[in-house]
């Protein structure tokens, strides 16, 4: 098996933010934790607005493992980038490292403390016994163990957010691409999957048809 | 002045040769150095009895799932 992954199709996000309530839901994520979130670009200009869902992208070459001071993180055997919350000592290096902001950090008491790391598992739980009380109030759900996909995906509306084993995402996307002739760029592949040897490739945003701006915009 | 020259002279190749000292600054994760439990593996329980490929297939069913075009024709 390839490893699991997440894309997001621009062209068919319509930033209905189902993803990010269907990872809150599934996961019983704290207030001002956001595992996953919906990031729109060119906001209200008519035909080149492009929404995206963003999480951790469980890299190939992980920047926040390498940076990890305490190596609180690790890589399951399908490429999932999981972490030990009882090792993390929550000093936000990974936050800083991460090119898609995904560590996040709930306030653990006064003052703007934080707290231990958490961010998207894909629904892979971490290091805790399957299923068990502790995994599940320290990572979530593990729907992965019951031959499921994240729920964010499963959720999509649009099916613009894939999960799962990278070389079916490549076909569906391929298919995709091909019925309707554009959008074969994707933002945000070449940092997370490119091999860190290779430059990315620089995803730009699809070039807007010329349409009349709007009016805050020409001024 | 033989003095100076030598001391100029070393302390010229000092300056010329101190960045032939710097170290790359690039850091990457190294397979094996995590420090953190690593846990069950997804497919070792009741549902799937250990059995990887029937894991595998399940979840590649799921992705493929995915494609409307292949739900719809």
């Amino acid at each position: 098996m390839a490893r699991m992954k997440f894309i997001c199709d621009a062209e068919r996000c319509i930033e209905c933010n189902g993803c990010v309530t269907a990872c809150k839901n599934e996961h019983d994520v704290p207030w001002g934790v956001n595992r996953r979130r919906v990031v729109t670009l060119n906001d209200g200009i008519v035909g080149a607005e492009r929404s995206i869902s963003v999480a951790c992208m469980h890299c190939s070459d992980a920047p926040c493992q390498a940076v990890c001071p305490v190596n609180c993180f690790y890589k399951t055997e399908d490429g999932v980038v999981l972490h030990d919350k009882d090792l993390c000592i929550g000093c936000g290096y990974c936050f800083y490292a991460c090119p898609f902001g995904a560590p996040q950090f709930p306030q653990a008491g006064a003052f703007g403390l934080r707290g231990k790391m958490d961010k998207c598992t894909f629904c892979a739980g971490g290091p805790e016994k399957d299923n068990s009380k502790a995994e599940i109030e320290k990572y979530g759900r593990n729907r992965l163990s019951e031959g499921k996909l994240p729920a964010c995906a499963e959720m999509c509306s649009t099916k613009a957010l894939l999960a799962g084993d990278g070389d079916v995402l490549s076909d569906i996307y391929r298919e995709r691409v091909m019925r309707r002739g554009r959008g074969g760029d994707l933002w945000g592949h070449a940092t997370a999957y490119g091999r860190p040897d290779t430059k990315p490739a620089g995803a730009a945003l699809p070039t807007a048809p010329a349409v009349a701006q709007p009016a805050a915009q020409k001024s | 002045m033989r003095t100076g020259i030598a001391v100029f002279a070393c302390l010229g190749s000092a300056m010329l040769l101190s960045a032939c000292g710097e170290q790359p600054q690039t850091i990457a994760a190294k397979p094996g150095q995590s420090a953190a439990k690593e846990g069950d593996k997804p497919y070792n329980n009741d549902l799937f009895k250990n059995d990887k490929n029937a894991w595998q297939l399940q979840l590649r069913a799921r992705a493929d799932h995915q494609n409307e075009y292949k739900r719809v024709n």
